[in-house]
């Protein structure tokens, strides 16, 4: 492998990181306030490509337009949908069985609605970017992926100063630190933990969009990514938002840079496989053992 | 829940046993009234599936440990036949083999994710059986994505193959009453409610765990062996898919996970209905088990077995007033 290659697959995995920390991110917020394992993420990400698939098509929306449109909608259906099932997704310490089960059945709905709307067959949205290359001597990078990484850093950044800035980001927080002292000091658990919900719903349906325009799609589209994710949050700890990014750079990494030793028909096995590393290596993952330091000077 | 009525009596007992064996006797007895051939296979399918079920319901119900990935173990045992069969082995002695197979698979599986608390176990489950789905599609030994196929010599006789999958389901219910009732099965249930003081009374959730995973995964194994044989072809997309998981996961949850009987009719109502459904609309039944599953949770987390219940109590209402 010359250098250049090496530089390559280096830039497409950074590119791929940013993407994949918008996606997960959805997933880790709704985890660490509610301590719900959210398997319909992966129907909001295939609704989310749709959505800005059909606004495109439609409405001859630009996609990016669209992902910015997504925000909104998909918090309004996130919100509705905790609101919908009510005491079926409470705050938890734990994940339950009833709730995961929930969320499993929310997202067999969500995807047998896809396929019952748009049928089996694989859509892509194309833009004039999608094979456009931008070149800087011997590398090439795909403008489609550049702007892509952008809009989710956009995103991201913005969700970190909601995080940090504002109280409802401080009462988020909170939560995931401590439930019990939210109530004492007056933090409305379960109304933070709805917009909380529409929160990661929102980045779901925003990084579907992003995904789809790098992608092509189909009703199913969110399992593989539904893998992907659980494997970044695992990577990263479940309910650290640093752990995300941590999570995302290790797992572009590694798909990008296997596809040097794996064969590609063996890819799909490969965020598993790494999921089982994690575990065996790294339980709670990279924030964990910041944890675990913290907890052993509180015990 | 149901499960937890008070000790009854001998006579009570054994007058509960009744029903159950009246009903196995009277599926053992179908054959000789020369039932037609889809009914037959529509019966098997569903013995097949009940077998599942109740292994499911061993780990998922009784430890409370939701496992996505079953297919894995259907698939290995589907498999483990197969080749069993090609090879000159007797069927009856692949079955156990296929069981054996799933349940050393089981440990690969939960030997990681058991260690830790939370939903690790759930999450890995969801990947594993994609991971495998994958493997068994790129080995050439078996045919890889194509599929492989059981060349059995003598001649098919559907009855044995029906007799076969009864016997399957039935050893699965007297398994899942066995371990229901044993000092492992109470550990087990100690481990749903309350992992710390079920660890503080001296009960092991780790090996606990595992063990339920075992016995789960070598039920399920039997049952895609039992499939096999009468399928005689599969593929990696048919044993393997997250469909199959879905399936095996969804017929407890709909009977009532944590019983004895529950994941027995939630199999029957599926394996019934499942061939139907999926033939005349293939996208629309896996909506409507998914609207069930949330109706379900959010309404009657009991599944039927909670509605049967909830039948009994107004009717003795009914009868007290």
């Amino acid at each position: 492998m010359t250098a250049t290659d090496f530089l390559n697959l280096l830039i497409s995995s950074l590119l791929l990181a940013g993407t994949y920390a918008a996606m997960a991110v959805g997933m880790t917020v709704i985890y660490g306030v509610m301590k719900i394992v959210n398997l319909a993420h992966a129907g909001f990400l295939m609704l989310g490509a749709y959505f800005v698939y059909e606004l495109h098509e439609r409405a001859g929306i630009h996609p990016l337009v669209g992902v910015v449109l997504a925000f909104p909608a998909f918090f309004a259906a996130g919100v509705l949908v905790h609101w919908a099932l009510g005491r079926g997704v409470p705050v938890s310490d734990q994940p339950t069985l009833a709730s995961l089960l929930l969320m499993f059945g929310l997202w067999l709905v969500l995807q047998n609605v896809g396929y019952l709307v748009w049928g089996t067959d694989d859509r892509s949205i194309l833009t004039p970017m999608t094979f456009a290359t931008i070149r800087f001597g011997e590398i090439t990078i795909p403008k489609i992926g550049l702007v892509v990484f952008a809009s989710a850093v956009v995103s991201l950044a913005a969700l970190e100063f909601v995080l940090h800035k504002t109280w409802f980001g401080r009462a988020i927080r909170a939560l995931i630190q401590n439930r019990y002292a939210c109530r004492i000091v007056g933090i409305p658990v379960q109304q933070t933990a709805r917009l909380t919900f529409g929160l990661g719903i929102a980045f779901a349906g925003a990084a579907g969009g992003l995904l789809a325009l790098l992608y092509p799609f189909s009703p199913d589209f969110g399992r593989p990514f539904l893998l992907r994710s659980f494997v970044i949050i695992v990577l990263g700890g479940l309910e650290s938002f640093s752990g995300v990014f941590v999570g995302s750079l290790i797992l572009a990494l590694v798909e990008t840079f296997s596809i040097l030793v794996v064969p590609s028909s063996y890819q799909p096995a490969i965020s598993f496989s790494l999921l089982v590393v994690a575990l065996i290596v790294l339980p709670g993952g990279v924030a964990g053992l910041v944890a675990r330091k913290r907890s052993r000077r509180a015990g | 829940m149901s499960g937890n009525a008070p000790p009854a009596g001998v006579g009570a007992r054994s007058l509960r046993a009744l029903p159950p064996l009246f009903l196995l006797g009277v599926f053992a007895a179908l054959p000789l009234f020369h039932p037609g051939a889809n009914s037959v296979k529509l019966l098997f399918m569903t013995f097949v599936w009940i077998a599942a079920s109740v292994g499911w319901n061993i780990l998922g119900g009784f430890a409370g440990q939701v496992s996505f990935g079953f297919a894995v173990f259907y698939g290995l045992g589907a498999y483990t036949t197969a080749v069993g069969i090609n090879s000159g082995l007797s069927p009856y002695l692949t079955y156990p083999l296929g069981a054996a197979v799933a349940a050393v698979a089981s440990l690969f599986i939960g030997l990681p994710t058991f260690r830790l608390r939370g939903p690790y176990f759930a999450i890995a489950t969801i990947g594993v059986s994609e991971a495998v789905r994958v493997v068994m599609s790129n080995i050439d030994f078996t045919g890889g994505a194509s599929g492989y196929r059981i060349d059995e010599h003598g001649p098919f006789r559907q009855a044995e193959h029906y007799y076969t999958a009864l016997a399957l389901a039935a050893l699965a219910v007297v398994v899942s009453m066995a371990v229901r009732w044993s000092r492992f099965g109470m550990g087990l249930r100690a481990i749903r409610d309350d992992q710390d003081a079920a660890a503080d009374s001296g009960v092991n959730p780790y090996t606990s765990k595992l063990a339920a995973h075992a016995v789960a995964a070598a039920l399920t194994g039997a049952a895609g062996g039992v499939f096999a044989r009468y399928a005689a072809f599969i593929d990696p997309e048919g044993v393997f898919g997250f469909q199959r998981s879905v399936g095996i996961l969804l017929m407890p949850v709909i009977g009532g996970v944590n019983t004895i009987w529950g994941p027995v009719i939630g199999g029957g109502v599926y394996g019934l209905v499942e061939e139907e459904l999926v033939a005349r609309f293939p996208q629309i039944h896996l909506l409507l088990y998914g609207v069930l599953v949330m109706l379900i949770i959010l309404f009657e987390p009991g599944g039927v077995m909670g509605l049967l219940e909830r039948a009994r109590r107004l009717v003795e209402r009914g009868s007290d007033a």
